[in-house]
């Protein structure tokens, strides 16, 4: 078996709320204890709605900033705790492409100069062949170098300003790509267009994707495996195929729920049988299990103990005292498990 | 410059369709609001820094004082002459050329010296962010004029002293603007995408923070060109900018006053000269600023 | 209805769809017919809406669908007077058989919120976050009807609970950032309620929310819909959405009507390209994983220059040399299915 890529472990980050005289008002649970491992190649999808912590955990595991409390292991090397000069080293394998890409683009800078970017920093080659690459990078991502190299951010529409922060990710040969939400904020048909380019360098260069969303549709269509994640924790991780067909988390079950099917003879399961109320303050999270107050199926055991992550099915974990399956119904409502006074 | 395409969803969809909407009409008046004020800043530069050197313009200092008090419209004295002989217009442009040569010279300071500091203190953030701040607050707190006057009167008056003296207004003032346009800049994500790179400290700082945030304080500084001359004028005034002889707005203003009720062309003429300088770098800067906030 | 907000059978939900012939029940509320909206920007202009028609029967939902750009919030803010002056608007809507082009701003402004109200895409920017919810509430019933102030504090904290709001009464006090986005747009939609509108907007009313929040508010508006009688425009970018939501939908393209059927029919029958090429697009659990999306090249035009023929051909995969040069007309082509096409998908595929 072949050494993992990545492998996360025990990840914690926390952010201090201050009031407004500077006084430490709380502690933002952001990410609370994530492990879980990439291979070489692989897509691993990471869904999960606001307050999740997914987008919080891919700066962590960046280190940027770093984590409170973990390990992650890059092909094998600690990057929690590394000095700056190491990190930047080590960064080279990992790349991020980010939701917004007019964000991520300097305004001011032209598409070749921010492909470019990443080689002058590492002082790869010549300026001939940086020069050469970078025009090689965006043909790859679908660009005519002639066309759009030139061209400011806001000379370009949104999905060619995320090809060239696609090439831009890229230049260094990274073995993995982190993608926070990289279609989102793109128009339906472009998102397909992305899409396709991503899965086309996956396979063409053999890139490994962390790729973060909260639409599980597509994160199912794009992944290998797929983890999701409520209020800072790992709640489920499986095989993308069986994380739909076989959902053990009730989360899971309500995401699934909630994604408006375009099959209008489809019968819909009113989503509020799968999930009620709201988002708890990751400042206070519910004691226990963390979806416990939005649970469905959630017992007194729930609030008195926090469920482990544990293997309830080949290569498919859930972090549940009352998993959904087939042989174990709803147990009955009682009504006590979960706290009102805890939404927001 | 057409609409360019775009396929980003919802967010401001409205507005790429829309745009700032200015009817036909609206496009020439704001072609007009930056090119006529460009003009006339243009035109007073022109007139204080080369034509004194290609043109016939006499001296500003040792008149005749045969010639003294002509009427504008004298031959061979445009505007007249001054209590001395020296030719008004003369003094006009070369006092025009000293008030302005202040004011970029201070502005100059502000953007290079105020702006870096700021963006440093924004971009480091933390202890070395309150230090630096702390250090130009204290100038901050002092009123500028009271520190210039002290200046003057401790260093003796002449150009470079008021230079000195007008910086300690316009550095901080700069570097204020400069570290709150960096906390903006700071969070977004080209900077962590620079850093994702490779790109090291300084050079994010000089090529990625620095561009972005040049546009407001050149905005800035253009505003605080028409500050900064009455601020040397009122200075010059009390005795304690540019020394006589050579001319100044401010000091021809002051010489002026005493003998206001018989001959007041010699305030109102500088008067006039700096109240059109300054509403034109005023507009000129106004024009620019929504210019590029449009962006 | 229990306080949790759970619905009390917890039963599947009725499927959309409606069958054919006139959905409506008499005449129907609004009807636009030949909308044209051009805006002067910078010496070019550019034509956002380009011969709209379709009508919203009384108490049903219309989902009008298209990508940004394509026309659907520039009319929808014409239904409400909400275009800058600068917006050269030609056609007619007539909304209860009264026009309102050209209508004046004052009586625009009474058909505002008492018969037409509107939920935007964005809570945070629609609510004013120094005021505390309630008074806002209140604020929106009282510009509609003369009632006391004690009237007006109870019928708000009933819009509250209509709106599913938990723990109304508390809430009554708190201010917007102390609400999460989906209680926030369910305060906006109390607001818009506030006067028993007649024809309720949703302007990507979900978009910016989570996807178990956005079933809930989507769920609540149905809901809401059935309860009150009123219409819903349904606007958006999610095809799906439109099919579990949506009694008829519109389909948009560069400001153009392209598609118009009952939802289920449309589904069953997709016959322009472009309605297919959203479908296709739509990233779908039962595809394996890795497998491609059909997805189409290009971007949508840009509308700063003058069409000609079909806006949708330099991308269509049926696109001939007549598509190019004739824009084809939007018309009946089969009961109730409306369609501009020379070409369409003349097969039936499963939906």
């Amino acid at each position: 078996m072949s050494e993992p890529l990545l492998q996360v472990s025990n990840l914690v980050q926390e952010f201090t709320v201050r009031d407004r005289g500077g006084v430490k008002a709380g502690t933002v649970h952001a990410v609370s204890d994530v492990s879980f491992e990439l291979a070489p190649g692989e897509t691993l999808g990471l869904v999960g709605e606001t307050g999740s912590g997914k987008s919080t955990l891919a700066r962590a595991i960046l280190q940027a900033p770093r984590p409170t409390a973990g390990s992650v292991r890059l092909r094998g090397v600690e990057l929690v705790g590394l000095k700056r000069r190491q990190l930047t080293e080590a960064r080279r394998h990992m790349q991020l492409v980010f939701q917004d890409p007019f964000g991520s683009l300097d305004p001011k800078w032209r598409a070749r100069e921010l492909v470019e970017e990443p080689l002058i920093a590492f002082k790869i080659g010549t300026r001939t062949q940086r020069r050469a690459r970078v025009d090689e990078l965006l043909e790859r991502v679908g660009l005519d170098p002639a066309r759009f190299g030139d061209r400011r951010p806001r000379e370009l529409s949104g999905g060619q300003a995320q090809r060239v922060a696609i090439a831009r990710a890229l230049a260094l040969d990274p073995a993995l790509i982190i993608c926070d939400e990289p279609v989102s904020s793109l128009d339906v048909l472009i998102r397909a267009q992305v899409l396709n380019l991503l899965e086309r360098l996956r396979t063409e260069l053999g890139l490994a994707y962390l790729f973060i969303a909260h639409d599980l549709a597509l994160v199912k269509q794009v992944s290998d495996r797929v983890a999701v994640m409520y209020l800072g924790k790992l709640v489920e991780i499986g095989p993308a195929e069986a994380l739909y067909r076989e959902p053990l988390h009730p989360y899971t079950v309500a995401l699934l729920a909630s994604i408006p099917s375009p099959d209008p003879s489809a019968p819909r399961r009113p989503v509020t049988d799968t999930i009620r109320g709201e988002l708890p303050s990751p400042i206070d999270p519910p004691s226990g299990c963390r979806f416990r107050t939005r649970c469905p199926r959630a017992q007194d055991v729930c609030a008195a103990e926090e469920p482990p992550l544990r293997k309830l099915a080949e290569g498919h974990f859930a972090a549940c005292h009352f998993p959904v399956s087939q042989e174990a119904p709803a147990p009955a409502l009682t009504g006590g498990a979960h706290d009102s006074s805890a939404t927001d | 410059m057409a609409v360019a395409p775009t396929d980003v969803a919802v967010p401001g969809a409205l507005e790429a369709v829309t745009g700032p909407s200015v009817g036909p009409r609206g496009r020439w008046r704001s072609r007009l609001g930056l090119w006529i004020p460009a003009g006339l800043v243009a035109l007073i530069f022109f007139l204080c820094f080369v034509w004194p050197l290609i043109g016939p313009v006499g001296s500003p200092t040792g008149g005749n004082i045969l010639e003294a008090n002509l009427p504008i419209g004298s031959p061979g004295h445009v505007l007249g002459t001054d209590a001395v002989g020296n030719d008004e217009w003369a003094r006009l442009l070369y006092g025009g050329r000293a008030s302005l040569e202040i004011a970029l010279a201070v502005n100059a300071l502000g953007i290079v010296v105020g702006g870096l500091l700021g963006a440093v203190a924004a971009y480091l953030g933390g202890w070395r962010d309150a230090t630096i701040m702390r250090f130009l607050d204290v100038f901050i707190a002092f009123p500028a004029l009271v520190l210039a006057l002290a200046i003057a009167e401790g260093l003796g008056p002449s150009e470079v002293h008021v230079i000195w003296a007008l910086a300690f207004f316009s550095v901080p003032a700069f570097a204020r603007l400069a570290r709150a346009e960096t906390l903006r800049i700071r969070e977004l994500n080209f900077i962590t995408a620079a850093g994702l790179s490779g790109t090291g400290h300084l050079r994010t700082l000089l090529r990625h923070v620095m561009p972005n945030i040049v546009a407001p304080l050149m905005t800035f500084a253009l505003l605080g060109m028409g500050i900064i001359i009455v601020l040397e004028g009122a200075l010059s005034f009390l005795g304690l900018g540019i020394p006589p002889p050579a001319p100044s707005w401010g000091n021809m203003i002051s010489s002026g006053e005493s003998t206001l009720s018989v001959t007041p062309r010699y305030v109102f003429i500088p008067s006039i000269a700096l109240f059109i300088t300054v509403v034109s770098f005023n507009l000129l800067g106004d024009a620019l600023r929504s210019r590029w906030s449009q962006r | 209805m229990s306080a949790n907000g759970l619905s009390p059978t917890g039963s599947d939900v009725e499927p959309l769809g409606g069958g054919g012939g006139a959905a409506s029940v008499g005449a129907p509320l609004l009807e636009i017919s030949g909308l044209r909206i051009d805006f002067h920007q910078a010496g070019n202009v550019v034509r956002a809406v380009d011969g709209l028609t379709y009508a919203v029967p009384r108490a049903r939902t219309v989902g009008l669908i298209g990508e940004s750009g394509c026309g659907k919030t520039v009319s929808s803010r014409a239904i409400m007077g909400l275009l800058p002056p600068s917006a050269l608007i030609t056609g007619s809507i007539r909304f209860e058989g009264q026009e309102l082009v050209g209508l004046p701003e004052r009586r625009l402004r009474e058909l505002r919120g008492s018969q037409i109200a509107m939920v935007f895409q964005d809570p945070a920017r629609s609510l004013n976050p120094t005021l505390r919810i309630g008074p806002q509430i209140t604020e929106a019933i009282r510009l509609h009807s003369d009632v006391t102030k004690t009237a007006a504090h109870d019928r708000a904290v009933e819009l509250m609970e209509l709106v599913r709001l938990p723990a109304a009464r508390q809430r009554f006090r708190q201010y917007p950032h102390q609400l999460s986005g989906g209680m926030r747009q369910r305060v906006m939609i109390a607001i818009a309620l506030a006067a028993e509108p007649k024809l309720l907007i949703a302007d990507e009313a979900t978009t910016a929310l989570d996807v178990t929040t956005q079933a809930q508010i989507m769920e609540l508006l149905r809901d809401l819909q059935q309860r009150l009688g009123m219409a819903l425009i349904m606007i958006s970018h999610d095809l799906g959405l439109a099919a579990s939501f949506a009694d008829e939908v519109m389909v948009m393209y560069a400001g153009r009507g392209v598609e118009r059927a009952p939802t289920r029919k449309l589904f069953e029958h997709v016959r322009m390209p472009y309605t297919r090429a959203l479908l296709d697009a739509i990233p779908r659990l039962e595809n394996a994983s890795h497998s491609p999306l059909a997805a189409v090249a290009g971007q949508p035009p840009d509308l700063a220059h003058e069409q000609v023929g079909c806006p949708f051909s330099p991308r269509c995969p049926n696109a001939t040399e007549k598509c190019r040069e004739h824009a084809p007309p939007f018309q009946e082509q089969e009961p109730d299915h409306l369609w501009a096409c020379w070409h369409p998908c003349g097969l039936e595929r499963p939906a």
